[in-house]
């Protein structure tokens, strides 16, 4: 026996104080850092859009209301709950999710003899895990389930569009609506903002499946102008889209448009099939040919009713026609859409001006109810010193007059005060004009709004600039410069504040602070006024009136006299989609007192 | 790595390579020439280890991906080798004989996908799953949804909303809205 076989034996002893390769207590083991474990949800910035619950697989995950989440727009109020009865820990919720709220911290471990207790609200419900930061979240490397960024809408250039009124943006290919319509979570989130509440996923989906009879089916069921709101609609929907918040939004408006586009308005009695042939006897009085009068016209004519439209101007569209532009709007568009509502068998009569042609009274007797969806036509102004002279003129008029054809005055310098959407859109006519009258362009709109204030879309701002327009905001507006009968130019100072801290208009001024803009002509484009002229002193008395001076209306546009329903810009707005929206529960309102 | 693939590309007809690293490269090639290829890494050119096999389904195409990835522990190298086979009669060579290991994971493929392997041993034996009588559950038209739905009894304490439906009953339920709602209302 050699003496090596007696000692080796005892060498193992040398591991007796070495540390174990096992793990002492593998109930604490860390976990790595990428680990997907348990979730937790930023409550704050999740806005219950339930993609996370779309898109899992195992159906793991609930929307729940949670208290002191309040449902409003752009927020449904509800947060995901998470059946770990269920969940597999994939983290799709985690890589769909749009607000990038959701996440798994590296916690694993969770030991309870309730199994009921393993259904929770991440984020909501108590958890020792939120505060770890570990854990899995969307990596962002470009790893994305949707394209963050839109689809680019082809335009003309500035040069191209300058000299003439043709419509400069070019709409959507069906590879590009199709590649935005991808884009597109179907959460709905901006059906509540709409004002017109349209099915905005359903036409979306539509378009993604190349079904563009059914997309212009679910255009119809909320809105008779797509046409219409899908060039011009303010589209409050794309602020609240929830792939917007972390991208673009989806360009809802350019999709809604293409839709329409690409339904030829032939077919549209075929593709809609809607049938007004049976009258159901009563006759409903519509006036005004705007947005919210074809809108009440046509759910009307749905149900049966007898519409007849008394229109003051030459064409049917409102501001549509007379306040838009037609390189924004143009108006075989509009017709496309009031054709449509014709062929339902609502009638136009053209030239008409209530209130001194017929009474409104006589309305009221003539028909069993009547809807007044008028506008706001009349410009406000300023009234500084010199707005009294012959070449100072309201945006609405100049608007006006160009769609009827009429030579206004244009000289070589404009000056027009206003910061909103018809501000940008007389400087804009006025520049064209300008444009083809003289080969230059010298029109500068000033707003008492600083830039990040402006009312007016940004988009338009921007398109303004290009198309050589000066747009200098911030400065009030003092007095007009005068001299032997003539405009010189308008005198400005320096706005400070628009609002007082309790967001009321009370504009601030640094009076040491002045400019002057040189100019021929002076345009006031500070808000639009309505004309209740057709109201009698003794009809006025039986309405009722709000602080602002508005007619007050019940849920359904109905008004102080029960036949006598109101809607539109002299009600709420003032845009095209509240004025479709009011028309149509106008129309719900009407039917429901005449089919009572 | 760039001259080795250009020696590779002109044995074997490379399409869709790609350097993923200076260390990385991906590359595909023909079904037919496939394991002849891979014998050849393995016994040319020091690929000697298989690293891993996976699958992708490329349903639009019609086409399965195997992707075989392979190290060369000399020089420390990795090539992924993609060979798209036809997604209707998903059958290709087997590999067993150049590695043990590929046995496993050809047995994988098939339960996950449906993809024959003649010959290769215990192909149909099951991997991870028993009693699967579903067609394979890793192919894209395997609906997952629908399979949790029918097999998992739902809890009795469970109920979602729909973020539309939900907002419409709380901020607008007077709006009129569209047909389908309408009806459902009623």
């Amino acid at each position: 026996m050699n003496i090596k076989d007696i000692l080796t034996p005892f060498t193992a002893w040398a591991n007796v104080v070495k540390e174990p390769v096992t793990i002492k207590d593998p109930f604490n083991r860390e976990a790595a850092p990428r680990y997907r474990g348990f979730h937790d949800n930023d409550i704050e910035a999740c806005i219950g859009c339930g993609t996370c619950e779309a898109i899992c697989e195992n159906q793991a995950i609930d929307l729940i209301p949670v208290d002191g989440v309040e449902t409003k727009d752009g927020d449904s109020g509800l947060r995901p709950q998470v059946d770990y009865g269920r969940c597999c820990w994939c983290a799709l919720c985690v890589d769909i999710c749009t607000t990038d709220s959701l996440r798994l911290t590296n916690e694993y471990t969770w030991i309870d003899t309730d199994p009921d207790n393993f259904i929770f609200t991440p984020g909501v419900t108590p958890k020792s895990w939120y505060k770890k930061e570990e854990g899995w979240r969307k990596p962002g490397n470009g790893y994305e389930f949707y394209s963050k960024e839109r689809v680019d809408m082809e335009e003309l250039h500035a040069e191209e569009r300058i000299d003439s009124f043709i419509e400069f943006v070019k709409g959507y290919s069906k590879e590009q609506a199709e590649k935005e319509a991808d884009r597109c979570v179907s959460c709905g989130i901006c059906t509540a903002t709409c004002p017109a509440h349209m099915g905005i996923p359903e036409y979306i989906k539509a378009i993604r499946n190349d079904d563009l009879e059914e997309g212009l089916r679910v255009l119809y069921e909320t809105n008779p102008l797509p046409e219409i709101c899908g060039r011009i609609c303010t589209h409050k929907c794309e602020d609240v889209c929830s792939v917007g918040h972390n991208g673009d939004p989806l360009s809802i408006r350019w999709l809604k448009r293409y839709i329409a586009d690409q339904n030829p308005s032939e077919k549209y009695k075929e593709i809609l099939n809607q049938d007004t042939s049976k009258s159901n006897g009563k006759k409903v009085a519509i006036i005004g040919a705007g947005p919210s009068g074809l809108s009440a016209a046509y759910y009307l004519a749905l149900l049966g009713y007898e519409c007849t439209i008394f229109e003051k101007l030459p064409e049917a569209g409102g501001m549509m026609r007379y306040g838009i532009p037609e390189y924004r709007l143009p108006y075989d568009q509009i017709d496309k859409d009031v054709n449509y509502i014709l062929e339902l068998g609502v009638e136009i009569k053209y030239g008409v001006n209530i209130g001194t042609d017929i009474k409104l009274e006589q309305l009221g007797k003539d028909f069993d109810a009547v809807f007044s969806g008028t506008g706001l036509h009349l410009g406000r102004s300023t009234r500084i010193p010199g707005t009294d002279n012959e070449n100072v003129y309201f945006a609405t008029d100049l608007l006006r007059e160009i769609v009827l054809g009429k030579d206004i005055y244009v000289p070589e310098k404009i000056v027009v005060i206003g910061g909103g959407n018809v501000a940008m859109d007389i400087t804009r006519s006025l520049a064209r004009l300008q444009q083809i009258k003289y080969g230059k362009v010298d029109c500068t709109a000033t707003s008492l709004e600083s830039e990040d204030i402006m009312p007016a879309d940004r988009e338009e701002v921007v398109e303004a600039r290009e198309e050589s327009a000066i747009v200098d905001p911030g400065w009030g507006p003092k007095s007009i410069e005068i001299e032997n009968g003539k405009v010189k130019g308008l005198n400005v100072v320096k706005c400070l504040s628009v609002f007082d801290e309790n967001h009321a208009f009370s504009p601030k001024f640094d009076e040491d602070n002045k400019k002057f803009f040189p100019a021929d002509m002076v345009v006031e484009s500070i808000g639009q006024g309505m004309d209740l002229s057709y109201l009698s002193k003794e009809f006025k008395e039986k309405l009722k009136f709000t602080e602002r001076g508005r007619i007050k209306v019940d849920e359904y546009f109905q008004s102080g006299v029960e036949w006598l329903f109101v809607g539109g810009d002299i009600i709420e707005g003032p845009d095209v989609i509240h004025g479709i929206a009011n028309g149509h529960k106008a129309a719900v309102g009407i039917d429901n007192l005449l089919n009572k | 790595m760039k001259s080795f693939i250009e020696k590779l590309n002109s044995k074997y007809v490379l399409q869709e390579v790609v350097y993923q690293r200076d260390d990385l490269v991906f590359a595909a090639i023909k079904k037919e020439n496939a394991i002849d290829a891979i014998t050849y890494l393995r016994d040319y050119e020091d690929f000697t280890h298989l690293v891993l096999m996976s699958c992708v389904d490329w349903i639009e195409d019609g086409k399965y991906q195997l992707l075989y990835l392979l190290h060369n522990p000399i020089l420390k190298n990795d090539i992924g080798i993609k060979v798209y086979i036809d997604r209707e009669n998903p059958e290709m060579v087997s590999a067993h004989h150049l590695w043990k290991s590929i046995w496993t994971y050809q047995r994988e493929m098939h339960e996950a996908f449906g993809i024959v392997f003649p010959g290769s041993p215990r192909l149909k034996e099951n991997f991870v799953v028993e009693g699967w009588d579903e067609i394979p559950f890793m192919r894209r038209d395997f609906d997952t949804h629908e399979y949790a739905e029918k097999t998992y009894f739902p809890r009795g304490n469970r109920k979602s909303n729909d973020p539309a439906e939900y907002m419409r009953k709380k901020l607008y339920p007077s709006q009129p809205v569209t047909a389908k709602q309408r009806k459902d209302d009623k």
